[in-house]
């Protein structure tokens, strides 16, 4: 495996963590993880408009009170991958729609996570309710090292499935930008249903609308 | 009708309820009935400080909620019913004629066992829950509106 | 002291880090208060230390940014000598309402802005200045929540409910929820017109059907849809019919 891969499967695990476990500074945002991917395959501006896209799509996510929600990070990173070095924006349908994949995919592996660290909390309840602090810190590290490697383990599925779609070419130029077009329509349609969600009442929609006025103003006067 | 939600959630207020019900069914009001936290001064102030400022909040026993009840269903504030936990829950429907009820959060306790994520629920009160059901209330859980309804027959395996 | 106090503020950096669904964050709030416990009277082989550590792993929830209130109020709770039942009571309560600030604060407020700049800028600007800008605008907003709740929750112990009542936290609740419909709102037209500038118009036309149709199924026809499934949704339909 090149270093290349190996640095991806790297930052896709620290993105991947960092989404619940540590520390919760948003690298887990595809917008950033996607553009940081873009750098390391040396493809910044391919990994920046997929990372765009995903992050349309991540906008839909009210992570409220332990509901569930797909894992955007080490998907934008895959995501980054599939894209890396194809012209223009012939590779960004396909990319996304692999991306969304591994986001779902993410998905089961949190809960499956969660199970998991219920299991162990489950196994120690005993000595957790005695106030036994060594085995509250072996509990709750062991939870961290589960996410790593779930973390890690997902970007290395994305990866592959990336591979896979890079040597193979399965779609034709019209098919691959039709595919591009309506994933960019429902990225957009996606961020603007999630923002009217989390929008407070009368006032927030005004204030939606008066943003959504000034965006179409710059690009009319663009 | 004007309460739209009955539910329980051993958080009360919180942010699926604040932000995820509330925005979706454009709460005006929250009733928290719970009958320690209705004569505790100190938890009400807490509690105050999780309610955006676009909603009130009333804090009432389950026997002035009782006698409440009809006045909320027709004066028109679009409202939402917490309560904690099951038994509180049990001691509403027989004083109040409530029609539907939504499971948000009921977590670990020593003889609960897990039905959902967000559902434990133990033997006794699964069949306090049946009870009611078979008084025609209908119950299902649902943590957020964007997540599908679970009949309560789908949470008894 | 101090030493304690910096060990905790870097532990509540991993505090979901055993997130499950019977104790939700409750053990990673333990993990994170221990450190302030083990300067209670007797040290960690006094009573009282071992009594907090029997209260502290319990089942809790809150917004990760805000825990550092919690921890710092229940820590200072027990160095008050406060009963039992009173730190249990406070944890119990105390939780609703975190989640509920935190939640409308960073989830619904500052992160979606952050978000929407760094769309915009995206978008706009040069490769990079996006990303970086939405990272260090949403930590700005992370670092002093989480450092603030901390320090607010040990002054006050009981007393937390002046810290959410503060004059600056009100004010920022009143913002940033409209602060963030606006910026995305205007990130919205602006992403979209740069993305399909590369289409040809019938591509562009055939985004701006499916932006129309995926709008009315996940806000209306099929909210439960979700944007992830509907997008795997379309994508399975525009490859079988490529291949049909």
């Amino acid at each position: 495996m090149n270093p290349e891969l190996w640095l991806l499967l790297l930052w896709g695990g620290l993105v991947g963590l960092d989404l619940v476990s540590v520390p919760q500074m948003m690298i887990a945002r595809p917008l950033v993880a996607g553009t940081v991917a873009g750098v390391i395959t040396g493809d910044p501006g391919s990994g920046m408009v997929v990372g765009v896209i995903l992050e349309l799509f991540a906008l839909d996510i009210l992570p409220v009170g332990g509901v569930r929600y797909p894992d955007y990070g080490p998907a934008a990173v895959a995501a980054a991958y599939t894209v890396a070095g194809a012209p223009g924006l012939l590779a960004v349908g396909v990319a996304v729609v692999l991306g969304l994949l591994v986001a779902y995919a993410g998905e089961w592996s949190l809960l499956a996570l969660r199970r998991w660290n219920s299991w162990d909390v489950h196994r120690h309840a005993a000595q957790l309710d005695a106030g036994d602090a060594t085995v509250m810190r072996r509990v709750h590290i062991r939870g961290i090292g589960r996410d790593a490697a779930r973390a890690v383990l997902l970007t290395g599925f994305g990866l592959a499935l990336a591979d896979v779609v890079r040597r193979w070419s399965f779609i034709s130029v019209r098919g691959a930008v039709l595919l591009a077009a309506v994933m960019i329509g429902v990225a957009l349609a996606t961020a603007t249903v999630g923002t009217l969600r989390l929008t407070e009442g009368r006032r927030g929609i005004t204030w939606f609308s008066v943003g959504l006025g000034l965006g179409v103003v710059w690009v009319v006067a663009r | 009708m004007s309460v739209l939600l009955v539910r329980v959630d051993d958080r009360l207020i919180h942010g699926q309820v604040v932000i995820g019900w509330g925005r979706a069914v454009n709460c005006e009001r929250i009733v928290l009935i719970d009958d320690g936290i209705a004569h505790n001064d100190w938890e009400q102030e807490l509690y105050r400080m999780g309610v955006p400022e676009n909603m009130t909040v009333e804090f009432v026993s389950v026997s002035e909620a009782a006698s409440a009840y009809p006045a909320w269903t027709v004066n028109g504030q679009r409202t939402i019913v917490l309560l904690a936990d099951v038994d509180t829950l049990v001691r509403f429907c027989s004083v109040a004629p409530v029609t539907k009820v939504n499971l948000g959060g009921i977590h670990g306790g020593e003889d609960r066992t897990e039905r959902l994520s967000y559902v434990f629920l133990s033997q006794r009160e699964l069949e306090q829950l049946r009870d009611l059901s078979a008084r025609g209330i209908e119950i299902t859980a649902q943590d957020v509106p964007t997540a599908r309804a679970i009949a309560l027959e789908d949470l008894a395996r | 002291m101090r030493r304690a106090f910096v060990s905790t503020a870097l532990r509540l950096f991993t505090v979901q880090g055993s997130w499950n669904h019977d104790r939700m964050l409750g053990l990673g709030l333990g993990y994170a208060t221990e450190p302030l416990l083990r300067e209670l009277p007797g040290g960690v082989s006094g009573d009282r230390y071992r009594a907090a550590m029997r209260r502290a792993g319990g089942y809790f929830n809150a917004h990760p940014y805000l825990t550092g209130l919690a921890a710092g109020a229940i820590a200072r709770a027990e160095h008050d000598g406060i009963a039992g039942e009173q730190v249990e009571r406070l944890r119990t309560v105390l939780l609703g309402p975190l989640g509920s600030v935190g939640d409308r604060l960073i989830w619904a407020g500052t992160l979606p802005a952050a978000s929407g700049i760094g769309l915009v800028l995206s978008a706009t600007a040069p490769i990079g200045v996006g990303a970086v800008t939405f990272f260090v605008l949403h930590n700005l907003a992370h670092l002093v929540v989480r450092f603030w709740g901390l320090r607010a929750g040990w002054r006050l112990g009981t007393a937390v409910a002046r810290a959410l009542a503060s004059p600056a936290l009100v004010t920022a609740l009143k913002i940033v929820g409209p602060a963030a419909a606006l910026l995305v709102g205007a990130a919205l037209p602006i992403t979209g017109a740069w993305l399909v500038s590369d289409l040809e118009v019938g591509a562009r036309v055939a985004a701006a059907a499916m932006f129309v149709v995926a709008f009315l199924v996940t806000r209306w026809i099929a909210p439960t849809l979700r944007g992830t499934r509907l997008g795997l949704l379309v994508a399975a339909a525009v490859l079988i019919g490529e291949w049909m």
